[in-house]
C-alpha cells in the first residue's frame, strides 16, 4: 500500500469521525424522540449547539487552577488522537504501527481521568460527587474492557487492531464464535458505561442528584463546553466503530482504491445508524438503575469477558 | 466443512443455554428466573434440534418436541402460577450479594473447563467443545441452589440442573436412548410436583417461602 496515501486517508478518517460524531449524538436524540412519541430535535441539533457555545463567553470559577483550563483540551485531544489508531474506514493503514488496542483504552482512560480531575478542581459538591462516581464506573469497567479485548486479540493473535480486523475478515467463522460473540456484549455493556448513556448514566438529564457525566462538567461553559461536548460525542462514535468493526468488519476497505473506499464509507454509515438505533430502542424500553446497582451491571459484563476469553483461549 | 459449522452452531447453543443460567444470579424477580428459565430450555429444545439436523436422529427430534412442550411451556406455566400465588416477593437477600455470585459463577465455569479438559481431548464428537459449558451450567445451577433463599429459586435452580445434564447427555453421547429419555422426563416432572407441595406447605406454614425460616423449627 502506497504510504502517503494511508497517511492522507488517516486523517481523513480522523476528520471524519470528527465530523459525523455530533450528528450520531443527534441522530440517537431524535430517534429517542421519535420512538417516545416526541417530535424532538432535528438531527444537526448538536452542531448548533457547538456553534452557539463556541462563539459564548467561557466563565470559569475564581477557585479554579489552570488544571481546569487545561483538561478539556487533554480530553479533546486524546480523543482526537484515538480516532487515528481505531480502523474506520480501512485495514491496514500505517498507524497500526503506532498503538495497539491497550494504547486506545488507556487514551480514552486519560481522557476520563482528567475530566475527573476537572470535575474536583474547582471545589463545587457536584462536581466532586460525579468525579467520585466517574472513577468508580470507571474501575469497575476497566478491567472488562481489557479482558474482553484481550478475547480477540487472542484469537487474532496479535492486539493490533487492523490485524484483529483482517483476521476477522478472513476467517468469518470466527465472528460466530462464543468467545466472539460474549466479548461483544461485554463491550457493549462497558461502552455504555463508558458513554454515559442510559442504565448507568442518563445523557438527558441536567442538574439532577443521580448524573455522573453532567455533574462533572456542570462548572464549564462557552468553548471549554463545547471542546468536552464534542470528545464525548467522539469517544461514543469510537466506541461504536470498536464495536462494529471488530466484530462485523465487512464492507472495509482493504485496498485504497476509490470504489472499495466509497463503499467502506456507505457500510461505517450503515452500521451507526444501526448502532445509534439500538441504543435508542435499549434506551426507550430500559429506566436507569440505581447507583448500587451499577457495580452488578458491570460485573456481569466481567463475567461475560471472562466465559469469552476463556472460550476463546480454548477455541484455538 | 458440514462438522465445523456443526461444531460452532453446537458450542453457541450451549453457550445460549448457559448464559440463561447465569441470568439468575443477575435478576432478583422471579418472573425474570421464570423468563430465563423458559428461555434456556428452548435454546436447549432448539441445540437438540439442531443436533438431530446433522445426525439425522429421529429420536433427538422426539427429544427436542418434549423439551419444547414440558420446559419450555408447561412448567413455566405453571411456576407463574405458583409466583402468582404468592405475591410478588423477591429475593432480597441471598447468601451471597449479586456481584460476588456472579463471580463466583464465572470461576464455576473455569473450573467446568479445567475438570472437563480430558473429557474434552477424548472425544471425537464434533460437539465436545460445549461439553464445559454444560458441566459449567450443572454447577452454576447448583450454586443457585445453595446460595438463595427463596423455595421458588431454588426450584428453579433444580431445573435448570435437569436442563444442564439433559444439554450434557444430548452433546456428550447425542442423547441417551429414548426410553431413558422419557423415564428422566417424568421423572423430572414428578420432582417438580412433589416440590411444589412442598412450596405450597412452607407458605401455609410460614406465610413465606423463604427457607431461611425452617431454623425456626429448632426452637
Amino acid at each position: 500500500m502506497n504510504v502517503v496515501s494511508g497517511y492522507v486517508l488517516e486523517l481523513a478518517q480522523s476528520a471524519l469521525a470528527l465530523v459525523v460524531a455530533p450528528g450520531i449524538v443527534g441522530l440517537i436524540r431524535w430517534m429517542k424522540a421519535r420512538l417516545q412519541n416526541r417530535r424532538g430535535a432535528p438531527c444537526w441539533q448538536p452542531y448548533l449547539e457547538l456553534r452557539k457555545l463556541f462563539a459564548k463567553e467561557a466563565v470559569v470559577s475564581d477557585n479554579a487552577s489552570w488544571l481546569f483550563r487545561a483538561a478539556p483540551f487533554v480530553v479533546f485531544a486524546s480523543t482526537v488522537a484515538v480516532t487515528f489508531l481505531v480502523p474506520i474506514l480501512a485495514v491496514p493503514l500505517p498507524f497500526d504501527a503506532v498503538g495497539d488496542l491497550i494504547v486506545v483504552v488507556y487514551l480514552l482512560l486519560l481522557g476520563t481521568f482528567f475530566l475527573a480531575l476537572a470535575g474536583l478542581d474547582p471545589g463545587s459538591a457536584f462536581g466532586g460527587m460525579g468525579s467520585s462516581r466517574e472513577m468508580t464506573v470507571a474501575a469497575l469497567a476497566e478491567p472488562t474492557i481489557a479482558l474482553a479485548v484481550f478475547a480477540l486479540a487472542l484469537s487474532a493473535g496479535s492486539t493490533n487492531l487492523g490485524q484483529i480486523v483482517t483476521r476477522t475478515m478472513t476467517d468469518p467463522g470466527g465472528a460466530l464464535s462464543p468467545g466472539h460473540l460474549l466479548a461483544f456484549g461485554a463491550l457493549f455493556v462497558v461502552a455504555l458505561a463508558e458513554t454515559g448513556r442510559l442504565p448507568v448514566d442518563n445523557p438527558a438529564t441536567h442538574l439532577e442528584l443521580t448524573m455522573i457525566h453532567e455533574a462533572m462538567v456542570l462548572e464549564y461553559s462557552g468553548r471549554y463546553l463545547a471542546l468536552i461536548e464534542w470528545a464525548a460525542s467522539v469517544k461514543l462514535l469510537v466506541f461504536f466503530v470498536l464495536l462494529s468493526n471488530l466484530f462485523v468488519p465487512w464492507g472495509m476497505a482493504t485496498a485504497l482504491t476509490p470504489a472499495a473506499l466509497a463503499l467502506a464509507f456507505i457500510t461505517f454509515l450503515v452500521k451507526l445508524v444501526a448502532l445509534a438505533g439500538i441504543i435508542a430502542l435499549f434506551e426507550t424500553r430500559i429506566a436507569k438503575l440505581r447507583l448500587f446497582r451499577v457495580p452488578e451491571l458491570l460485573s456481569v459484563s466481567f463475567v461475560l469477558a471472562l466465559l469469552a476469553i476463556t472460550s476463546s483461549f480454548l477455541w484455538r | 466443512m458440514m462438522d465445523a459449522l456443526f461444531a460452532q452452531l453446537s458450542v453457541l447453543g450451549s453457550s445460549a443455554v448457559l448464559l440463561f443460567g447465569l441470568v439468575t444470579l443477575w435478576r432478583r424477580s422471579s418472573a425474570a428466573h421464570i423468563g430465563a428459565f423458559a428461555g434456556q430450555s428452548v435454546a436447549l429444545a432448539v441445540t437438540a434440534a439442531m443436533t438431530a439436523l446433522f445426525t439425522r436422529d429421529w429420536q433427538l427430534y422426539a427429544v427436542a418436541g418434549m423439551l419444547l412442550l414440558l420446559k419450555g411451556v408447561a412448567i413455566p406455566v405453571l411456576l407463574t402460577r405458583m409466583d402468582r400465588r404468592f405475591g410478588a416477593e423477591r429475593e432480597l437477600q441471598p447468601y451471597l450479594n449479586t456481584s460476588a455470585s456472579l463471580l463466583v459463577g464465572g470461576l464455576l465455569v473455569l473450573l467446568a473447563y479445567v475438570i472437563a479438559r480430558p473429557l474434552v481431548a477424548l472425544s471425537q464428537l464434533p460437539t465436545r467443545t460445549g461439553l464445559p459449558l454444560a458441566m459449567g451450567l450443572c454447577f452454576v445451577s447448583l450454586f443457585v441452589i445453595i446460595s438463595r433463599k427463596k423455595a421458588l429459586t431454588q426450584v428453579i435452580g433444580f431445573l435448570m440442573l435437569e436442563n444442564g445434564i439433559a444439554l450434557l447427555a444430548v452433546l456428550g453421547t447425542y442423547g441417551i436412548p429414548l426410553i431413558v429419555e422419557v423415564g428422566v422426563f417424568l421423572d423430572a416432572l414428578m420432582g417438580f410436583l412433589v416440590m411444589q407441595i412442598f412450596v405450597y406447605q412452607i407458605h401455609e406454614t410460614f406465610e413465606s417461602i423463604d427457607v431461611d425460616q425452617l431454623k425456626g423449627l429448632r426452637k
